[in-house]
């Protein structure tokens, strides 16, 4: 029996508004408990909430992004259940009336394009934080704290069709709404910080079915490594349990990071009844076309079509891929290299494997001031004008990344240009030639491979300002005719 | 002269006037509760202290002649769901026994600016749930007419103090009629304002899409004055409008409607002879009167006791225990949720959050919570329709006169049936008066009720006044002393 596993994601992004979705305290973030609140994030008798416009416009943002059909007479709904840190014991959110639904995110694996088919994005309110002392859990804890700074903070929650096969698809769709949401500059999409939250439903069944089979939800993976381990993890455990005959049951499990391993948190069968129904603090939100069109022009160029414009430099989808999900700087930094030299990979080397692979190297996180962008181009030139070799190139740009100064002057001072002149080239080959008479008997005699060691000779006499193919070209002119 | 019996504007003149100051008039009231008190328990704080203080700045206003508010000087007396800062909100429940609000209630905000005093916090049926103020944690309150009998509810607190003469006004809760019926029970009036037109910011939510501010007065003037004061579009309430009051003429080009299915059974001949009381007088101006039949007002109690106990059971859910108010001990967070919550409410609150909670569970929502919201918007839609034709419609305020305390406690449903002609105003969000009337043969004030379509307040109480003018009510209970 071949078994194929099916995943849907839901995700809450925390926008990065001003200030909480239902009243005025600011969103802060700290770690001093209980500084930003007041009587409505808190829920004291008669407090109400007001909805936060501008997080209405970045869900309405992050809606239309996706492709999502608007639902331009939403509506707010309670979501009731009890727990210490929801101040009022219920959450606002949405029902059957969400901001948008069936929308469409285009992801890249490798050189290849997937479609990941969103059933619905919808806002919510962010609850407390509760610390259980003792075992960490609230059933047997001894005491909790609260801390309820983060109660009340806007939430959008984005809920993907039952359509994502492997742990891999799940990274790559988590990879394209963290960048989505940075590029609509709704969130900070800080993983580390909670920005954005994931929880997946797995189910396995036979190739051939068209059912699914009994969903399993894993709570608790806090970065890409725990999504794409905890899936795998699943996966693999509810094959065995169906190959073995085990029936999987219907429960919510969790990733337990260190065990690497999920775990029965609670069976579906005592789940909450959430009571939804429409708030009546809320009166029905309208989106008017009015609203929706403004917040369009406030969409700036998507991954996806800023991948299809890298593509047209020569890039490849993975490397345009990789570069849309770089940062803002980066971005930049390639078009405008890009524009000077005309030649993409060079320009997408350099950026992205010397230029970052140094500075990661070096620990510097911002690029210094004096750094120009036509440095790079000017780099790049200089190699491809055979005025430095790609070892020179490198050192100049260690160069530039620590001190105030320019590529031409680096190469200047440390005598990096590389000498074209065959006629000088020349002499120096005839002083290497005498000192390795015995190396040059060898070629002679058919050890062609050994001109290699001869132009390393010349480099190495001539501090690398050698061109390396015009002397080995005329190694072999000389000693071979 | 008794100033505690004279209406704003008559003490307004005597203070501008210098014949009369506000620390007389307080010392007067104050006297009036102290009286009072013991037979009636109208209130469950009485701010004697500050009120002198304020009192005393008034004088020194009205003798300087710098004072600009007809409210200036005036003691009004507030329900205890209603917050004002750095005092006890008690809800009448064991629950916020020891709860003081850190902030002031909309309405509170607008009569401070106006210098009103506030002579103390009343009694009310707990979380404003009842008929009777009989469901009080801290004692019931006494009809000021007879204390044999209620003086209605759930603002009880609030008429009887008006009625005693303990304050000049008050402020009440209306989510079914909890003004206008116990404003009838104790011969004054009673308004609920259009849903919306006074901020629900700082009003200990019961039924958030029903609860509405209204003010408790002798006169209709009276009520004018504080309608004008507290109305007002509030940033901090969702559902607040803004106060745009349509022009309805009040004269006698005006069209009067009777309503048919609240002139039926159920309905007292005495109840029924203070409309046709009211009729005659109106026919004999010149107003045109006609028989209106609105069939679905007879579902109004099964509506009601869908929807209002369905908001409750979330709006009371924040009390937890978790962050204010009393906390029962147990083992674990929810133990003492639990422990909280089955301590802290009383039986009334407890059987309308079961009634809430089981409306609103899955498989039975659709069944009562959905189609109670559906029977809701087929009533607005007649109302609506209604007051194509019809300027006015007329009803008795309350099936009877008071009833006995105790003698409804035993059966909820016959309390509901109380509120049968006060409630429809609520679900459809009129504006809504009760106007004393007369007196039954047992000596017990009785009213008639006003409706006029949304944001037609002002037309509704200039009409009011007119009928208030021909019926020469004595409102002066003797009972009390």
């Amino acid at each position: 029996m071949s078994l194929k596993p099916t995943i849907g994601i839901e995700t809450h992004i925390e926008l990065n508004t001003n200030t909480k979705m239902f009243c005025r305290c600011a969103v802060v973030d700290t770690d001093e408990p209980n500084i930003s609140l007041c009587p409505t994030c808190i829920g004291l008798p008669g407090a109400l909430p007001v909805p936060n416009k501008k997080a209405i416009e970045f869900i309405t943002l992050l809606a239309l992004s996706t492709g999502c059909e608007i639902t331009s007479k939403g509506m707010f709904h309670r979501k009731n259940y009890f727990y210490p840190d929801l101040p009022k014991n219920y959450q606002i959110s949405q029902f059957d009336l969400p901001v948008g639904l069936n929308g469409e995110l285009e992801i890249v694996i490798d050189e290849n394009k997937d479609y990941i088919q969103i059933e619905r994005v919808h806002m919510e309110e962010d609850t407390g934080k509760s610390s259980h002392s003792g075992s960490g859990r609230i059933e047997s804890a001894t005491s909790t704290a609260l801390d309820f700074n983060r109660s009340g903070v806007p939430l959008v929650e984005i809920v993907t069709k039952p359509v994502i096969s492997s742990s891999k698809q799940a990274v790559a769709y988590i990879e394209e709404l963290r960048q989505l949401s940075i590029d609509l500059n709704i969130s900070e999409g800080r993983l580390e910080k909670g920005n954005l939250r994931f929880d997946a439903n797995i189910s396995v069944a036979p190739e051939d079915s068209t059912e699914l089979g009994t969903k399993v939800e894993i709570k608790n993976m806090n970065s890409l490594r725990s999504l794409e381990r905890a899936i795998d993890y699943e996966i693999q455990r509810q094959t065995k349990a169906l190959e073995d005959g085990v029936e999987i049951v219907q429960e919510t499990r969790h990733w337990d990071e260190n065990k690497e391993v999920t775990s029965t948190m609670r069976s579906k069968e005592g789940s909450a009844d959430y009571r939804y129904f429409s708030d009546p603090d809320l009166p029905n939100m309208f989106l008017s076309d009015q609203f929706i069109k403004e917040v369009e022009t406030l969409m700036p160029l998507l991954p996806k079509a800023q991948r299809e414009e890298l593509m047209t430099t020569g890039l490849s989808l993975s490397q345009s891929n990789i570069l849309s999900k770089s940062d803002d700087w980066i971005k930049k930094m390639y078009v405008k290299v890009f524009d000077q030299t005309k030649d993409s990979v060079a320009s997408y080397n350099w950026i992205t494997g010397e230029l970052q692979g140094q500075m990661r190297k070096a620990n510097i996180e911002v690029l210094p001031e004096w750094f120009n962008d036509d440095y790079l181009s000017e780099i790049i030139e200089l190699i491809k004008s055979n005025k430095i070799s790609f070892t020179s190139a490198k050192i100049i740009l260690t160069e530039i990344l620590t001190t105030e100064t320019t590529p031409s002057k680096v190469a200047e001072q440390k005598n990096l240009f590389q000498e074209n002149d065959s006629e000088k080239i020349s002499e120096m080959i005839n002083q290497i030639i005498k000192e390795n008479q015995d190396i040059v008997d060898r070629i002679k005699s058919g050890e062609d491979k050994l001109v290699g060691f001869l132009v390393g000779q010349l480099m190495k006499q001539s501090n690398g300002s050698v061109n390396p193919g015009m002397a080995k070209e005329l190694l072999f002119k000389e000693l071979k005719g | 002269m008794d100033a505690s019996n004279l209406s704003i504007r008559e003490i307004n003149s005597l203070f501008t006037k210098k014949e009369l100051k506000p620390s007389e008039l307080y010392s007067k009231v104050f006297e009036n509760a102290a009286n009072s008190e013991a037979a009636l328990h109208a209130h469950l704080t009485l701010f004697e202290e500050e009120n002198i203080k304020k009192a005393a700045e008034s004088d020194k206003r009205f003798s300087n002649g710098e004072s600009t508010s007809l409210l200036d000087g005036i003691p009004i007396a507030i329900k205890d769901n209603i917050n004002i800062k750095n005092y006890k909100t008690t809800c009448s429940s064991k629950m916020l026994s020891n709860y003081t609000s850190p902030y002031d209630a909309t309405v509170i905000e607008k009569l401070k600016e106006q210098n009103t005093l506030f002579t103390g916090k009343t009694n009310l049926d707990e979380f404003a749930m009842g008929s009777s103020t009989e469901n009080s944690a801290f004692g019931l309150t006494k009809n000021p007419w007879n204390t044999d009998y209620v003086p209605g509810g759930s603002s009880g607190g609030s008429a009887a103090s008006v009625g005693a003469r303990s304050s000049i006004a008050a402020l009440g809760s209306d989510t079914g009629g909890s003004i206008r019926q116990p404003a009838s029970f104790c011969g004054l009036v009673g308004f609920k304002p259009t849903y919306g037109t006074v901020s629900r910011f700082g009003l200990v939510a019961f039924a958030s899409s029903l609860d509405q501010i209204g003010p408790i007065t002798k006169t209709v003037d009276d009520s004018r004055i504080i309608f004008s004061s507290i109305s007002g579009e509030d940033s901090r309430d969702a559902t607040s409008v803004i106060n745009n009051q349509l022009d309805i003429p009040s004269d006698n080009t005006a069209t009067i409607g009777v309503i048919k299915e609240l002139m039926e059974d159920g309905i007292s001949d005495e109840a029924k002879n203070e409309v046709n009381k009211v009729v005659e007088i109106l026919k004999s101006k010149g107003y045109k009167v006609k028989e209106i039949s609105i069939p679905i007002i007879k579902l109004s109690i099964s509506i009601y006791y869908l929807i209002a106990p369905a908001e409750c059971s979330a709006n009371l859910a924040r009390f937890d225990g978790v962050r204010y108010g009393l906390r029962v001990d147990g083992n674990t967070s929810y133990e003492m949720m639990e422990n909280t919550r089955a301590e802290g409410f009383g039986a009334e609150v407890k059987r309308r959050i079961l009634l809430g909670t089981y409306a609103l569970s899955a498989g039975y929502y659709d069944e009562y919570y959905g189609k109670a919201l559906q029977a809701r918007k087929e009533m607005i839609d007649e109302f609506a329709k209604t007051f194509k034709d019809i300027d006015y419609l007329i009803s008795p305020t309350t099936p009877t006169q008071a009833f006995k305390s105790g003698e409804k406690t035993s059966n909820p449903l016959e309390m509901y049936m109380s509120d049968l002609c006060t409630i429809p105003a609520n679900l459809a969000g009129l504006p809504a008066i009760s106007i004393p009337t007369g007196l039954s043969k047992d000596e017990l004030p009785l009213g008639v009720q006003v409706m006029s379509k949304p944001l037609s307040d002002n037309s509704l109480l200039d009409f009011s006044e007119i009928i208030e003018n021909e019926v020469q009510f004595d409102g002066q209970p003797k009972g009390w002393l």
